[in-house]
């Protein structure tokens, strides 16, 4: 079984320090990491996490607890496989000063595969990017992009251009050449150089925010589409993880009409986009839609080919974890193989 | 044929578990919370109806409700359990969910304390056992009284 999207992160700046230069270190040291610039501080859970994750009394983020990742997750739900996507990126990832941004990531990821890789080999990464100066961003795919354990590169959602345009080319490029997926994650929304985290404004409730967070991962997917980037990579792979997969359906039937309509204008985009869609992206089930009535699941399974195109992700130890067991009951049983494992292993060239 | 009959099922002391606490034991083979809300007791399957998470160990808290936008205001303070996972809430007292009251909730069990037997109760140095039990009554089936 693999589990798309777990999340770690390091219990403290000073665990950084070893990798990163004396300059940058100094800076970590006085000023700390950077944090969230929206202010949407809170989530659900127990800040943010699973509250059973937390001992007794005990404060320790169970996001930095490897030993509880062996336990709850890999041992305890029996997955073979999971992928980090680092808890790591607010702030970092958005920051207008490039060259600390990438010295953070390079940071990240050489302490992710020290300490996480390293010690339990069930543990993927994907790389955490400086994705705002795409050029710094490419040069750490190349650096670490050949290592046996790194199967993606991870995008946040927030960006300050759409990742359909050229300028994200070189990085399209470089994945394709290290064999390794996009993977789509929200955050960074409204933080630093992105716009706010919906389309229309900052929102007041976190619930908001929450709910409609699809918007991202659909003008992201609209620029995927008529930009021609999968004429320009045919082999490219993008995982949209937790973006919830209920609106699907609708946005293929929409993007097949726009394209009808409005083709000539973009004449490089040679097929139907529900084309591109099934052979290029993959969703994860979690967050898992609870329709009403419950038999319309059925419906929006069939209607987004999710056969071929939904991945299991736990989200752990996230507050809104979905766990293996009680979402395998939910899909038809031809599918659950299919969306447990096989799917994944189509998705990241190097799961293999 | 067998009967349906309601049988005690010991969970630990009245001494052992303190107002505004929670036990969770194993009964019978299924794990069950056990609160002791103003001194009334309820026990809930540790089990939450939506994805199947440890409900009991979720935080408790009480209802916030709001007579208006932007007035929140706390009610039955201690009553409400909210599930570690994806935080619904359930009334500890009926096993309901806040939300949807009428279609989801929490398997809940009859739970209170059964006296103390006669020998513990005038043996008075045995403080625990003079208490008497917190008990949870689950149903079993009981062959053998059908038969007798
Ligand atoms: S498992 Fe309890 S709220 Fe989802």
């Amino acid at each position: 079984m693999v589990d798309t999207d777990v999340h770690h992160q390091v219990r403290d700046k000073s665990e950084l320090y070893p990798y990163l230069s004396r300059h940058d270190r100094q800076r970590l040291e006085e000023f700390g990491l950077p944090r969230n610039g929206n202010l949407y501080q809170s989530s659900g859970g127990f800040k943010g996490a699973r509250a059973d994750c937390f001992g007794a009394g005990e404060d320790v983020d169970p996001r930095t607890r490897i030993d509880l990742f062996k336990e709850k997750l890999l041992d305890g739900c029996g997955i073979d496989c999971a992928i980090l996507q680092g808890e790591y990126t607010p702030g970092v990832v958005a920051l207008m000063d490039v060259d600390y941004s990438a010295a953070l990531c390079r940071a990240y990821n050489d302490w992710t595969l020290e300490h996480w890789i390293g010690r339990d080999p069930r543990f993927r990464l994907a790389l955490t990017l400086p994705l705002q100066n795409p050029e710094l961003a490419v040069k750490e795919i190349h650096r670490l992009g050949d290592h046996p354990a790194v199967v993606a590169a991870y995008a946040v959602c927030g960006s300050p251009r759409l990742y359909g345009q050229r300028c994200y080319d070189p990085i399209y490029a470089a994945c394709v050449e290290h064999g390794l997926a996009l993977a789509l994650h929200f955050s960074n929304e409204g933080n630093g150089v992105n716009p706010p985290p919906t389309a229309a404004g900052h929102p007041s409730y976190y619930a908001e925010t929450y709910l409609v967070r699809p918007q991202f991962y659909q003008a992201h997917l609209s620029s995927f589409i008529f930009e021609g980037t999968f004429e320009k990579f045919p082999t490219l792979k993008v995982a949209f993880l937790e973006s919830g997969f209920g609106w699907v359906p609708s946005f293929r039937w929409r993007a097949d009409a726009s394209w009808k309509a409005l083709r000539a204008q973009t004449p490089w985009v040679k097929r139907l986009p529900s084309e591109y869609i099934a052979e290029h992206i993959r969703f994860s089930t979690q967050p898992f839609e609870d329709p009403e009535p419950p038999e319309a699941m059925l419906h929006l399974l069939e209607g987004m080919n999710a056969d071929k195109t939904l991945m299991f992700a736990s989200d752990f130890p996230h507050w809104d974890f979905d766990p293996p067991d009680a979402i395998s009951r939910k899909l038809p049983a031809a599918m659950r193989q299919r969306v447990l494992s096989d799917n994944a292993f189509d998705t990241y060239p190097k799961l293999k | 044929m067998s009967a349906a009959t309601l049988t005690p099922y010991p969970v630990c002391p009245v001494g052992e578990l303190p107002l505004g606490k929670r036990k969770i034991v194993t009964l019978k083979g299924r794990s069950i919370g056990v609160f002791n809300i103003g001194g009334r007791y309820f026990a809930l399957q540790n089990r939450c109806p939506h994805r199947g998470a440890p409900v009991c160990e979720g935080r408790l808290g009480g209802f916030f409700t709001a007579s208006e936008p932007y007035a929140p205001a706390l009610e039955r303070e201690g009553e409400i359990l909210r599930c570690p996972w994806h935080g619904w809430e359930f009334d500890v007292t009926t096993g309901r969910s806040v939300c949807q009251p009428e279609k989801v909730r929490v398997k809940s069990y009859p739970a209170g304390v059964e006296p103390p037997p006669e020998t513990a109760r005038v043996e008075k140095y045995d403080v625990t056992e003079s208490e008497g039990q917190v008990v949870v009554w689950i149903v079993t089936e009981n062959v053998e009284k059908l038969k007798s």
